[in-house]
């Protein structure tokens, strides 16, 4: 009798190796792939004058579970002339989240959200509202011919009303700024299999394994544009010492294969190789790493001593279960 | 006087002995250097040494700087250097250096004090004046040696050590071609000028220093040498074996205890508390009969034939004589006494010839010294303090060395307050005597490469030099570290070049003018 280790492995081995056609994005079902995946060779191109990339980062301060303190920001950054112009690490966002206070945290972000829109997973709601508040200031500031990059792809949390994706994608299009929107780690899949891991492979028996490429994969979301075209999605090994290619999500109605000349300019860091530099940048800034969280965490201690919480109340709510079992 | 500075880097952690600070990935930063940290709220300036300088990066992934060498080093290998520049460098590297305190100077400069406290945290980090280096002016002493240096860079401030402290023993530790020979010729240098006022009792035994030491301006009235062999320019040295001690003689040699006991019975057998009688041993033809009559078999016949060998091969050095009155020992006290630089060129002598005569002269001058230091204080008074410099000073000064027979370890432990000192120089410190090392309070210490060597001088030191190995292990031909009891810390220095120093050194004063004899008599 197998055991469920050997079992599972089984079951994975046989869908690595033998992958069906069906294409598929975990989690999305909106997507409408090419008939055929193709790898096409992609040439360097030029930096854009002027590029931003924004990321968001989120951190929880307090857990109880049933009520937390959650901080997120979005940070952007701007390089002008191949040299940094800005560095923003955003705003500190601190909401409450749970005990009715999660509707008033949602609707500071100022998105249009549904008042009824369903609460699960807010936290990425919050963050993903602060990124693309960010993104559309981004846009706003960006010099004709620049990029914008998003952490990620180009389809913020569903409860982000698709008028104001919409209406940034329209903004972005009237100032001639494009908008990219890069995700590291894709739930793209065929046949259940990565997808990803796949086109790397065949794109480098194909096209050797120094080229750098791209691949039209998907198109997406037509109701965020204006002219009904939406998003297009697409694979892209954007150095030839990538050690990885990415998605990459633009808006149709941009020519994919010059954007991604634009783009893979930015991809040349030593430490990056493949990945838009300016993103890690952003990165960076926009981390909520465990100290800043700390930090608020006494903030929000100091204010319980000024409007009196007692602190074996604060003890018994917030005090972390599962560390307490750990150490006994 | 730091506004406007260069700022080399921020201070930001470590404790009241050691600093770490932050500089560009740019930064030029030696081991060695010294670096003030200026501390704006107290006004203090706290003086730093650098003892390791490292790689600092804004990425915390593991493994980041490795992955960036790997991808700038593939486009090397594919012949694309430049493919994959590392954007923004100086933001994303930095360079830590690690320092130790050295102390701080009191806000108006006036003295220096050893490290109590921190600075403020991300206090600046210059490049010091020269008015941080004021402090040790009155610290260096008269006799010069050669700049203060920090890391690779040369300061236009002189260093050196007192003359007195030559009383209390000096090390010159380094390696083969590092500037031990230089250094002591610029050493001599600095006893010549003094006028008097200290001796120097040079043992050479690869003849290197006469030439370079007689082309001294000061030569000709403070230098006097002494040579084994025919050297122009040099007086004859003679050594009577009615001066030399037994225990010259057991410095002098690795003795076995079978051998030892021999000696002793040739000792009593002969009456003599002098060495005359190997020349009478040494003569012997017949040596069983010897042993059996004059020694009634009590030293085994090989052991005989051992000593006489040796009895043989001192008597037979040209510089050996019998006769007292021809003896040089007595010049060489009365040169020393006038605060001369004697230079004993010992060249053509075997090792152990070698240390004969320099036992034999150190005790000498250690007799005469604690004699009127015993007997006559006032002369004392007058006697210059006097240093003996001797070469493979390990061959005397080690551990295994009968300490109660030989004369070096009695000048180490009793030779300050008679105001003569060792000057040993070595290349094997890890070889001397611990507890005799202690005694001696300069070090040189040039490059040294074994580890084992510089901890011995680690524990040894009157200053911490602790963190100093990379340092140590680092130091080019003439750069070197003083450590002695009158600087507050090791002070690192670039010893002048001695044919530099020959070209600086002015001439001695003219002799003051004698009045004709008439009229010193109407001055009497």
């Amino acid at each position: 009798m197998p055991t469920s280790l050997e079992l599972t492995a089984d079951r994975l081995a046989a869908l690595l190796m033998g992958p069906g056609d069906a294409l598929l994005d975990q989690g999305r079902h909106d997507l409408e792939f090419e008939r055929q995946l193709v790898a096409r060779p992609l040439e360097r191109g030029s930096a854009p004058p002027d590029v931003w990339a924004i990321d968001g980062g989120q951190g929880t301060a307090l857990d109880a579970r049933c009520l937390q303190v959650v901080v997120t920001r979005a940070a952007r950054v701007r390089y002008a002339g191949g040299a940094c112009a800005l560095e923003e690490e955003g705003p500190l966002n601190v909401s409450l989240v749970g005990g009715g206070q999660t509707r008033a945290a949602v609707a500071a972000l100022d998105l249009g959200v549904a008042p009824d829109a369903g609460l699960e997973g807010v936290i990425n709601l919050l963050r993903d509202g602060a990124e693309w508040q960010a993104v559309r200031r981004s846009v706003e500031e960006c010099a004709p011919d620049g990029i914008v990059l998003v952490d990620g792809d180009l389809q913020p949390d569903w409860r982000v009303p698709s008028t104001f994706v919409a209406g940034v994608l329209a903004e972005a299009r009237a100032r001639q700024v494009t908008l990219v929107g890069v995700t590291k780690h894709s739930s793209l899949s065929r046949g259940g299999a990565p997808l990803m891991g796949m086109l790397e492979l065949d794109a480098a028996g194909r096209l050797g394994p120094d080229a750098m490429w791209w691949a039209p994969v998907a198109h997406t979301r037509p109701d965020l544009a204006v002219d009904g075209g939406g998003l297009q999605v697409v694979a892209a090994r954007l150095d030839p010492q990538a050690p990885f290619a990415f998605r990459v999500d633009l808006p149709a109605d941009v020519d994919a294969e010059p954007a991604l000349r634009r783009l893979s300019a930015l991809c040349d860091d030593a430490a990056f190789p493949g990945y838009p530099y300016p993103l890690t940048v952003a990165d960076r800034l926009a981390a909520c790493p465990r100290w800043l969280c700390d930090d608020v965490r006494s903030l929000i201690e100091e204010r319980f001593d000024l409007v009196g919480v007692p602190l074996e109340v604060r003890e018994r709510s917030f005090a972390d279960r599962h560390r307490l079992m750990e150490r006994s | 006087m730091t506004e406007g500075a260069h700022s080399r880097g921020r201070l930001f952690g470590k404790n009241v002995l050691e600093g770490v600070f932050r500089a560009a990935p740019d930064e030029d930063l030696f081991l060695g250097e010294i670096l003030v940290a200026v501390d704006e709220a107290t006004r203090r300036r706290y003086l730093f040494r650098v003892v390791d300088v490292t790689y600092g990066t804004e990425h915390r992934e593991p493994g980041w700087a490795e992955r960036v060498a790997g991808t700038l080093l593939a486009d090397d290998l594919r012949g694309d250097p430049g493919a994959h520049p590392l954007h923004e460098q100086d933001r994303r590297t930095y360079r830590v250096a690690t320092c130790r305190c050295l102390g701080y100077l009191t806000p108006d400069g006036s003295s220096f004090r050893k490290p109590k406290s921190l600075p403020t945290q991300f206090s600046r980090v210059l490049t010091p004046e020269p008015e941080d280096f004021e402090f040790l002016s009155s610290r260096m002493g008269d006799l010069p040696l050669g700049n203060l240096r920090s890391g690779e860079t040369v300061v236009d401030f002189e260093v050196g050590i007192p003359g007195e402290s030559l009383a209390s023993h000096v090390g010159v530790f380094a390696t083969t071609g590092m500037g031990k020979s230089n250094l002591m010729k610029v050493l001599a240098s600095g006893v010549l000028r003094r006028q008097g006022r200290y001796g120097l009792l040079l043992i050479d035994p690869h003849g290197e220093y006469r030439a370079d030491l007689t082309r001294h301006p000061w030569a000709a009235d403070r230098l006097r040498t002494y040579a084994a062999r025919r050297l122009p320019g040099t007086s004859a040295l003679r050594l009577s074996l009615a001066e030399l001690a037994f225990d010259d003689l057991r410095t002098a040699h690795d003795w076995t205890r079978p051998q030892e006991e021999g000696l002793f019975e040739l000792e009593r057998h002969y009456g003599s508390t002098d060495l005359r009688w190997l020349l009478d041993f040494a003569q012997v033809e017949e040596l069983a009969t010897f042993r059996e009559v004059d020694l009634n078999g009590r030293v085994a016949l090989n052991t005989l034939q051992v000593l006489q060998r040796r009895a043989r091969r001192i008597v037979d050095l040209d510089c050996v004589v019998a006769d007292p009155d021809v003896s040089v020992g007595g010049a060489v006290v009365r040169d020393l006494t006038a605060g001369k630089v004697v230079l004993v060129d010992v060249s053509g002598l075997g090792s152990t010839e070698e240390v004969l005569v320099a036992s034999f002269l150190t005790r000498k001058v250690m007799d005469e010294w604690s004699t009127a230091f015993l007997e006559n204080p006032d002369l004392h008074q007058r006697l210059p303090v006097v240093s003996i410099a001797l070469e493979e000073a390990q061959r005397v000064l080690s551990a295994s060395r009968d300490k109660d027979t030989n004369v070096f370890p009695r000048v180490a432990r009793e030779g300050r307050k008679f105001k003569v000192g060792l000057c040993a120089i070595t290349q094997q410190p890890k070889l001397l005597d611990d507890e005799l090392l202690s005694q001696f309070n300069t070090f040189f210490v040039l490059g040294l490469a074994d580890e084992k060597d510089r901890n011995i001088l680690r524990s040894s030191s009157k200053q911490d030099i602790s963190g100093l190995g990379p340092e140590i292990q680092t130091l080019m031909p003439g750069e070197c570290l003083v450590a002695n009891l009158a600087a507050p810390f090791a002070v690192p220095a670039k010893i002048h070049l001695y044919d530099d120093l020959l070209r600086a050194t002015p001439p001695p004063p003219a002799a003051p003018a004698t009045a004709p004899p008439n009229v010193a008599a109407l001055v009497d």
